[in-house]
């Protein structure tokens, strides 16, 4: 049985019934052998592996690189293994560009999709009601929210997340950083401007 | 949900807690060995009455049951009785 | 592959209960093909446990805000992409919806 539980023991039961809930679904699954102690410590650490650093990191390569740009646009999961990263998962992985013409916003009104599989778990706004109710009817005022208005003329485009694919949007590289190099550059983008609510 | 109203987005990010990370990795795994898809994982979730009264993983946790229960692999009851044992243990529920 | 992309179409305004991937606010509205994704084993059926098969054509749609959104505050250029399969699409003729 694992000893996750002594934990929560000892700092303080958290509110939710749930919790106790899962942790009796675990133990009566390692039980019964349906699953093993390393196959469930497996899947936890493939998702603390998994960060919106991965995105920065495409997104710098990108910016550095044409070629690769190409590559991230026309077959992310191909850039993201070139880059050391494991994008398993059945669903297709696809990144938008956003250009003087068109700003990109990715939202899954259904469930929260999103590539968890290069970036890990979603924000807690993106998986909010609020937030997959009103991206697609209203994404500017949305993107208000988040301090930011595209400039004058720039088109939104709203990708809604609803089979098998998870998008990620590729910021335009900010003026002013010609100088930068790679790792300076990946730290400007941040998680939020991957998923489009602002640019980095 | 998609186009209904709504008012301001929280956001606030909570600490992701531990049981959290498991109700996740429960999925997954269940996933990876085939016991379970995403489409049904979804269908789960989208059945559950009280969806709007759950948070995020609550939900997970309960579609995971849904699916278990539904597959024959676990019963209610058991995970009742264990859930009460586990709280026991914690210090009462 | 029944479409092209540039086709006009038009989601079907379905109410098949059970679990879908074609969201409400799409329903009865039309667009254009943007592309063909691929072909995948419907979730529809997925969902229950079934095979899914045979795999069903899944294409980016796109659609004018404006013409999803009566109240919609934006410039007439914003659009909406969603992933749609074919089933759920029929063909569309006329100028908008």
């Amino acid at each position: 049985m694992s000893d996750h539980s002594h934990e929560e023991a000892g700092s303080g039961r958290t509110t939710s019934p749930y919790a106790a809930r899962i942790r009796a679904i675990e133990a009566l699954l390692l039980e019964k052998g349906v699953l093993t102690e390393p196959e469930v410590q497996d899947s936890i650490s493939y998702m603390e592996a998994r960060s919106p650093a991965n995105g920065a990191k495409l997104v710098a390569r990108a910016w550095m690189d044409e070629d690769f740009e190409e590559l991230l646009l026309s077959d992310a999961k191909s850039a993201a293994s070139q880059l050391g990263m494991k994008p398993e998962h059945p669903a297709e992985f696809v990144v938008v560009k956003n250009t003087p013409e068109v700003h990109n916003l990715i939202v899954c009104t259904l469930c929260s999709c999103y590539p968890r599989a290069v970036l890990g778990r979603p924000p807690d706004w993106y998986k909010s009601f609020a937030y997959r109710s009103r991206a697609v009817r209203e994404p500017r005022a949305v993107m208000r929210e988040f301090g930011f208005e595209p400039p004058e003329g720039v088109e939104v485009i709203v990708h809604d997340s609803t089979a098998d694919v998870r998008y990620m949007v590729l910021p335009m590289r900010p003026t002013g950083t010609e100088g930068m190099d790679e790792e300076e550059l990946a730290e400007l983008v941040t998680r939020d401007s991957l998923v489009g609510v602002n640019v980095p | 949900m998609g186009g209904s109203p709504a008012g301001p987005i929280d956001r606030g990010q909570h600490e992701v807690e531990d049981w959290e990370r498991l109700a996740d990795a429960i999925n997954s795994a269940l996933g990876g060995k085939g016991l379970q898809t995403t489409d049904q994982h979804r269908r789960a979730l989208e059945s559950l009455e009280n969806y709007r009264d759950l948070s995020y993983y609550e939900r997970w946790v309960a579609a995971t049951e849904k699916l278990l229960v539904e597959k024959g692999v676990l019963t209610s009851e058991e995970i009742d009785e264990r859930t009460a044992e586990i709280e026991r243990r914690w210090g009462g529920p | 592959m029944t479409y092209e992309p540039g086709d006009r179409v038009r989601v079907l305004p379905s109410a098949k209960p059970g679990h879908v991937r074609t969201p409400g606010y799409l329903k009865g509205k039309s667009g254009w093909v943007e592309a063909l994704i691929g072909e995948f084993p419907n979730p529809e059926e997925l969902a229950y446990g079934h095979s899914g098969l045979p795999e069903r054509p899944l294409y980016k749609v796109g659609f004018l805000q404006a013409d999803l959104w009566d109240d919609y505050e934006g410039p007439a250029e914003d659009y909406l992409y969603a992933d749609v399969y074919e089933h759920w699409l029929e063909p569309f003729e006329g100028g908008s919806t």
